[in-house]
């Protein structure tokens, strides 16, 4: 027999209410998961309300205040967690090549852009004063799209082929160096502040009072069925 | 917008993906309230700390893998359950991608390998949203039969949506 607790977040479900929690068995989560299933394949049922978008839009204005002076909006609103205030804050681009594009657009820059291939803040390429051409892959083992981590030692990184081509990146964050770990939607995540870099380098999201620049690329090649960067020997 | 283009500003995040997002979510709870907080959530954690966009393709991934961290949390607070049992990758990528009429085909492969009567009283129930004292009229039967019945056809049509998968 359907358990109570069941079969009450069912009827929330089929109402239209918040569903109420309960300890579920891993049967009943499967069995809900089917019940939400056809929920959701009801024509338009996934249609977002106006309301609900423009709503959204305005706390995260307020949030963010992108629409004028920082506004605290009072944390009454339906949704998760008091609000806190935020100044003004802006969404800058950064990457290679990126730079004269953004500032094409009217991008507004709070910081300066540090492109990779800068090599002043010590990004851009690693060049080893005495380095070797190490193997880190088989070409076989990265085809188009695949990630790698290496470890040689004296460093370590991520390669993976994108339009052909490999590239290899520096494992390490550029902020305080912690290791950096590749996530499920394939960035590079630094376990000590929840920095993100993109796989190019980039620098995707951070929380630090300044932004801490790209990744830096290792020289990459392919000999003979290998994959190889250039970096010092262990 | 291409992929490899890069956002103007968190508005043009916001707008290009909260269609999307809410989707993913509707798709994964099944009712409004929740998908709209849950939305919200993911909004507010991804644009907070967002001030550098490398792509379009990147945000959307980091926004893809803060949904998925921010619907392990609903579970685990509505259920009390890990994330495994209730996210699916497949489908949690499927449906970013917006393959809208996805689900309802898999849907109809499911209720066509059922029984009739269990196939019945899950289309009054789930997708007609009748009450389960409305659907026990329609079916001729009692309040108390109808609650076994969907129960059976329930459990019955987990069972195949394993096997049906997308």
């Amino acid at each position: 027999m359907t358990g109570r607790g069941l079969r009450r977040h069912l009827d929330d479900l089929v109402a239209g209410r918040r569903p109420r929690p309960f300890r579920a068995t891993p049967d009943e989560a499967d069995e809900l998961r089917t019940a939400i299933e056809l929920r959701a394949a009801r024509p338009g049922a996934d249609e977002p309300r106006e309301g609900f978008v423009d709503g959204l839009h305005a706390r995260l204005a307020a949030e963010l205040g992108a629409t004028g002076p920082a506004v605290v909006p009072p944390s009454t609103g339906a949704g998760s967690g008091p609000l806190r205030p935020v100044g003004r804050r802006r969404l800058l681009v950064q990457g290679a090549g990126l730079a004269a594009a953004s500032a094409a657009a009217g991008v507004a820059v709070g910081h300066a852009l540090t492109a990779p291939g800068d090599a002043a803040d010590g990004s851009g390429t690693i060049t080893p004063a005495a380095g070797v051409w190490q193997t880190v892959a088989a070409t076989a083992e990265l085809p188009e799209g695949a990630v790698q981590a290496f470890d040689l030692g004296t460093v370590a990184g991520f390669v993976h082929r994108v339009d052909g081509a490999v590239r290899a990146v520096s494992g390490s964050c550029t902020h305080q160096g912690c290791r950096l770990r590749l996530d499920t939607a394939r960035n590079l995540d630094c376990p000590c502040h929840t920095t993100v870099f993109a796989l190019s380098g980039a620098l995707i999201t951070h929380q630090l009072p300044v932004a801490p620049p790209p990744l830096p690329a290792f020289e990459t090649r392919e000999v003979d069925g290998a994959v190889q960067v250039y970096a010092p020997q262990a | 917008m291409p992929t490899g283009e890069a956002y103007a500003d968190w508005e043009a995040v916001y707008r290009d993906n909260v269609d999307r997002v809410y989707r993913m979510m509707f798709a994964k709870v099944g009712n409004r309230p929740d998908a709209e907080d849950l939305t919200a959530e993911v909004f507010l954690a991804v644009l907070r700390p967002l001030r550098v966009s490398a792509s379009v393709g990147e945000v959307r991934a980091y926004l893809q893998a803060t949904a998925r961290t921010v619907l392990a949390g609903h579970w685990r607070r509505t259920l009390g359950l890990e994330v495994t049992t209730l996210d699916d990758e497949h489908t949690a990528i499927a449906v970013v991608e917006h393959t809208a009429a996805a689900p309802p085909n898999r849907t109809r492969a499911i209720l066509a390998a059922l029984p009739a009567n269990y196939r019945r009283i899950l289309e009054l129930r789930f997708l007609d949203s009748c009450s389960v004292a409305e659907a026990a009229v329609a079916l001729g039967v009692s309040t108390a039969n109808a609650k076994v019945l969907q129960h059976r056809a329930l459990r019955r049509a987990a069972q195949v949506a394993q096997e049906v998968r997308p």
